[in-house]
C-alpha cells in the first residue's frame, strides 16, 4: 500500500490543476458564448477549403 | 416549387440575375437578388457554398433593404449614448441583425474587416444575432450600417448597456464556478468514500475521511452559498422555501461530519451532500439558461420598428434617432414608416393604419391639422408633421410607463414547490422530534440527538428540489422548439390554473390586415389573376397586398406592365398587352369599362373557430375584447363561434385592463399597443405573432407562429407539465418515507443515504424527461 503515498498526491494534484484550468477559463469568459465558437472553428481558411473540397466530391 | 437561393423561402415567381442564363439560381424577390449581386461584386460568393454546407439555424424572411442612409448613427449625441470606447478610443457598437440564419452568415459578418479599412474587428453572437463591431476612431458608424444593409441584414443599433451586461456576466461566471467547484469536489469525495465503504480502516480510513471533509468545505461554504442566502431571504419574508430544508440538511451534515472526524469516527454524509449541491446548482443553471434565451429573443427581435426619423432643420433633412426628437420639431414621415412620436400633420394627405395602437381594423385618412400618434403606420404618401411630444411622452410612451409601473402589481402565486416545502419542513421537523423522544427513553440523550440529526440530513428533499427545475426546463425547451417563448417558469403554473381567456380581435383572431372578402368579375379567373398580380406586384399598400394575394389564389402569372403608376389614396394603373387597366375605388377598369368589383375586410383566421372551440374544451371561458367598432367585433365574434355576451367592442386600453383585473385566473392574448396594459394586468399575458415591442415587453409568453394554434398547445403543455411535477413529488416523497422508516428503525447509514439519494434523483430525472404520453404525442405532430 506504499504506492498510495505517490498515487494520492498525484491524483489530488492533477485534479487541482484541472480545477484551476476551469476556474481560469470561466473567469476569462470562455463559457460566455457557447453557441458561436463551435461554428466559427469550421470557418478558418483551412476549414473553409476542407468544406468546399468536400462539397465537390459530393457533387460528383 | 423553387426556393430562393438567398433566404430559402419559397419563390413561386422566381427572379434570375441577368448573367444567369440557365436560370439555375432562383430568387424570391428583388431584395435577395440585389444582395446576391453585392456579394458577387465584393468577391464573397463563397457565401452560398458555405450556406449549402452548414445547417440552417434560424429561418429568415426575404431581404427588405432599408432606404435609410443611417446618417443618424454619426450623430455625436447618438455615439456617446450608444457606443462603447476601446483602449485607443475606437468606437465599439453592438448591432442586432435581422436575417442572421446560418453558418455562412457568421463567416460573412466576421469578414467585415476585409471590406472596409475602418472596421478593425467584427464578432457575431449567432444565438442572439448580435454583431459587435470595432471601428477606428476615424470610422463612421453609418458606413457599417450601410454595409450590413447591403449584405441583406437589417441593422438595429443596441444601446450601450455595459454596466448591466458586465453585472450579468459576472453573476453567470460565478454560478459556473460554483458548479465547477462542487462537481470537482463531489467527484473526489466519491473516490475516497467508495474506499471507505469498501472497508478502508485504520490509518487509511482516518486519512480518507479527513480528505472527504477537506473537500466538502468549499462545497458546503462557497458552492452552497446561494441556498443559504435564498433560505434566509425566504425566512425573513416568512416563507419556507425549498431551500430551508436543504440548507438545514447541509448545515447539520457539515456539523455532524466535523464532530465525527474529531471523535475519530470514519463516516460522514459528504458524498451524498456534495453531489446534491452539484446537481441542484446544475438544474437551476439550466432552467435559467433556457429562460434567458427566451428573454433575449423576445427583447430584441421586434424592438425597433422605427429606427430612424427624418427631421427638417433649416430647410435640410437630417436623419436622427427617434430618442432625440423633442416636441415642436418638423419631421418627414414616408410611406411604410411608423410615426416616431405624436404629432400634427403640417403638409400632405395620407392614410394611417392605427390597428396596432387602437385595434381599429380600418385605415384612417389624414390631412393638414389631423393628429397622428406614435406607433401608427403611414400607408400613404410622405407627409410633414410637427411633433407634439418626445419619444417618451407620446401616447405610446405613456402606455409603456403605465405598463412599467403596473409591472409589480401582477399577482404572484405561491408556487407548487413553496407549498409543498412548507408542509415538508414542518413534517420532517415533527418526525425528528418524535424520533428524538422515542430514542431518548431507550438509549439516552446523545444517541437520540444523533439519530434525530441523521433523520434531518437524509430526508433532504433533493429529488423534490431537482424535479421542479428539470420539468420546467423540459417544458420551456419543448415550447421554444415549437415557437412559443416563455419568459418565466411561473407562467406554466399560472396557465394550468387559467380559467378566463381574453382575446384581442385585430391581429389575434383575425389576420390583422384587410383581405379580399368579395370579388365579382365577368372575365376568366386566370386572366383576372394575371392583371392583379402584374399591377400590384411590389405594392406595399394593404389593399395592394390583399389584391396580389387574391391574384395568386386565382392562379395568375406575371405579365409585362407598361406605364405602371401607383398613387396613394387613388389606386394603381398600367398598360398590359395593349389594354389600359386601372384599379381604384374597389373597382377594376379595362379601358375605362368596369370589369370587376371587390370588397375588403379584416377576415377571421380560418383556424380561429376550431382553436377557440378546443380551448373551450380545455375548460377556458373565452371573451373577445376589442378597440374596434362594436358592429365589426360582433360580426367577427359570431363567425368565431362566440356568444354575444362573450364579446365587447370599443374598449380603450384602460377599460380592457380594468375588466381583466376584476376577474381572477386570467389569460390575455393580444398584439397591439392597446393591449399592452391588459397583457400586464392579466395573470398571464400572451403576445401573438407580429405584436408590437411594447406588448412583447409586457407579456409573459410570445408566440412566434400566427394564430391561436400555439396557445392551445401551450395550455396542454402546462397542464401536462404540472402532472409530471406532481408525479415527481409523489416519487420523491416516497423515497423520503423510506429514509424516515430506516431512520426510525435505526438502520440508516451513510451508505444507505448514498444509495437512496442518487436513485431518487435519477428517478425524477427520467420521469421529467419522459413526460406524459399526451405531451409526447402532441409535440411529435
Amino acid at each position: 500500500m506504499e504506492i498510495l503515498v505517490i498515487l494520492i498526491p498525484l491524483a489530488l494534484g492533477l485534479g487541482f490543476l484541472f480545477l484551476l484550468a476551469f476556474i481560469w477559463s470561466a473567469l476569462k469568459g470562455q463559457y460566455d458564448d457557447l453557441e458561436t465558437p463551435r461554428y466559427r472553428m469550421l470557418l478558418d481558411d483551412q476549414g473553409l477549403k476542407k468544406i468546399s473540397h468536400h462539397s465537390k466530391k459530393e457533387e460528383k | 416549387m423553387d426556393f430562393c437561393l438567398h433566404c430559402d423561402e419559397p419563390a413561386p415567381f422566381p427572379l434570375f440575375s441577368e448573367k444567369d442564363r440557365e436560370q439555375a439560381n432562383p430568387f424570391c424577390c428583388e431584395g435577395c437578388l440585389t444582395v446576391y449581386g453585392v456579394l458577387h461584386s465584393l468577391g464573397f460568393s463563397d457565401y452560398y457554398k458555405i450556406k449549402a454546407q452548414g445547417e440552417i439555424l434560424k429561418p429568415r424572411s426575404p431581404v427588405q433593404e432599408s432606404k435609410s442612409k443611417f446618417t443618424y448613427l454619426d450623430d455625436p449625441d447618438f455615439i456617446s449614448e450608444y457606443a462603447k470606447r476601446g483602449k485607443q478610443d475606437e468606437i465599439i457598437l453592438d448591432f442586432y441583425l435581422e436575417g442572421i440564419h446560418c453558418l455562412a452568415c457568421l463567416w460573412l459578418i466576421e469578414k467585415l474587416p476585409e471590406m472596409s479599412p475602418f472596421i478593425l474587428s467584427s464578432k457575431l453572437d449567432l444565438e442572439k444575432s448580435i454583431a459587435t463591431v470595432m471601428l477606428s476612431k476615424e470610422g463612421k458608424a453609418s458606413s457599417v450600417a450601410v454595409l450590413f444593409n447591403q449584405l441583406g441584414y437589417r441593422p438595429h443599433p443596441l444601446k450601450n448597456g455595459q454596466e448591466l451586461d458586465d453585472l450579468r456576466l459576472k453573476e453567470e461566471r460565478s454560478q459556473l464556478l460554483r458548479i465547477g467547484v462542487a462537481g470537482a469536489a463531489a467527484g473526489n469525495i466519491m473516490l475516497y468514500a467508495v474506499s471507505l465503504y469498501g472497508g478502508a480502516s485504520g490509518e487509511h480510513g482516518a486519512f480518507f475521511n479527513l480528505l472527504t471533509v477537506l473537500f466538502a468545505i468549499p462545497v458546503l461554504t462557497y458552492s452552497a452559498f446561494p441556498f443559504y442566502r435564498n433560505a434566509w431571504m425566504g425566512l425573513r419574508n416568512k416563507t419556507l422555501s425549498i431551500d430551508v430544508p436543504i440548507s438545514l440538511s447541509l448545515i447539520l451534515g457539515a456539523i455532524l461530519g466535523v464532530v465525527d472526524l474529531l471523535s475519530g469516527k470514519t463516516e460522514n454524509y459528504f458524498d451524498s451532500l456534495t453531489t446534491l449541491v452539484f446537481l441542484l446548482l446544475l438544474s437551476r443553471y439550466f432552467l435559467q439558461k433556457v429562460q434567458q434565451r427566451g428573454l433575449a429573443a423576445s427583447d430584441l427581435n421586434f424592438f425597433y420598428q422605427s429606427e430612424s426619423a427624418r427631421r427638417i432643420e433649416n430647410g435640410k433633412i437630417r436623419e436622427i434617432h427617434p430618442d432625440f426628437i423633442k416636441s415642436g420639431q418638423t419631421l418627414l414621415v414616408g410611406n411604410g414608416e411608423f410615426f416616431p412620436v405624436d404629432g400634427e400633420v403640417l403638409e400632405g394627405e395620407s392614410e394611417v393604419d392605427n390597428s396596432l395602437l387602437t385595434g381599429e381594423s380600418r385605415s384612417v385618412g389624414v390631412g393638414p391639422g389631423s393628429v397622428v400618434f406614435s406607433g401608427t403606420l403611414n400607408l400613404g404618401k410622405e407627409i410633414l408633421i410637427r411633433s407634439t411630444s418626445g419619444a417618451r411622452d407620446s401616447r405610446l410612451g405613456k402606455i409603456l410607463k403605465n405598463v412599467e409601473s403596473g409591472w409589480g402589481l401582477r399577482s404572484n402565486i405561491v408556487t407548487i414547490s413553496q407549498r409543498v416545502s412548507q408542509y415538508f419542513t414542518v413534517g420532517v421537523m415533527g418526525l425528528a422530534a418524535i424520533l428524538y423522544l422515542y430514542v431518548l427513553f431507550q438509549a439516552g440523550a446523545e444517541a437520540a440527538l444523533e439519530r434525530a440529526v441523521v433523520l434531518l440530513i437524509v430526508t433532504c428533499p433533493c429529488a423534490l428540489a431537482l424535479s421542479v427545475p428539470l420539468s420546467f426546463t423540459r417544458a420551456l425547451r419543448l415550447a421554444a422548439q415549437n415557437g412559443i417563448i416563455i419568459k418565466s417558469d411561473e407562467t406554466i403554473e399560472k396557465l394550468e390554473l387559467a380559467k378566463h381567456l381574453f382575446l384581442d380581435k385585430t391581429g389575434t383572431i383575425t389576420f390583422g390586415q384587410v383581405k379580399v372578402s368579395e370579388f365579382s368579375t365577368q372575365i376568366p379567373h386566370q386572366e383576372m389573376g394575371n392583371i392583379l398580380l402584374s399591377l400590384e406586384r411590389g405594392s406595399r399598400h394593404p389593399v395592394g397586398k390583399a389584391l396580389f394575394e387574391h391574384g395568386q389564389s386565382l392562379g395568375g402569372s406575371f405579365q409585362e406592365v407598361l406605364e405602371r403608376r401607383e398613387e396613394t389614396g387613388v389606386g394603381v394603373s398600367g398598360r398590359i398587352g395593349g389594354s389600359f387597366y386601372e384599379i381604384r375605388g374597389q373597382r377594376i377598369f379595362q379601358d375605362g369599362k368596369v370589369i370587376a368589383s371587390f370588397k375588403l375586410n379584416d377576415l377571421l383566421r380560418s383556424d380561429s373557430k376550431d382553436h377557440i372551440k378546443k380551448l373551450r374544451e380545455e375548460g377556458l371561458i373565452p371573451m373577445v375584447l376589442s378597440g374596434d367598432r362594436k358592429e365589426t367585433v360582433a360580426l367577427i365574434a359570431k363567425e368565431a363561434g362566440l356568444l354575444p355576451e362573450e364579446t365587447q367592442g370599443e374598449l380603450g386600453p384602460e377599460k380592457k385592463a380594468q375588466l381583466i383585473k376584476s376577474m381572477s385566473q386570467t389569460v390575455m392574448v393580444g398584439d397591439g399597443a392597446n393591449d399592452a396594459l391588459a397583457l400586464s394586468s392579466a395573470d398571464v399575458g400572451v403576445a401573438v405573432y407580429g405584436a408590437m415591442d411594447i406588448s412583447l415587453r409586457s407579456a409573459d409568453v410570445y408566440l412566434t407562429t400566427p394564430g391561436l394554434g400555439a396557445l392551445e398547445k401551450l395550455i396542454v403543455l402546462s397542464r401536462e407539465t404540472m402532472k409530471v411535477i406532481r408525479r415527481n413529488l409523489i416519487l420523491s416523497l416516497s423515497y423520503n418515507s423510506i429514509s424516515v422508516a430506516l431512520a426510525f428503525a435505526g438502520l440508516i447509514s451513510p451508505l444507505s443515504a448514498a444509495i437512496i439519494m442518487p436513485v431518487s434523483s435519477l428517478t425524477v430525472l427520467l420521469s421529467s424527461y419522459w413526460g406524459t404520453k399526451k405531451m409526447r404525442s402532441l409535440w411529435k405532430s
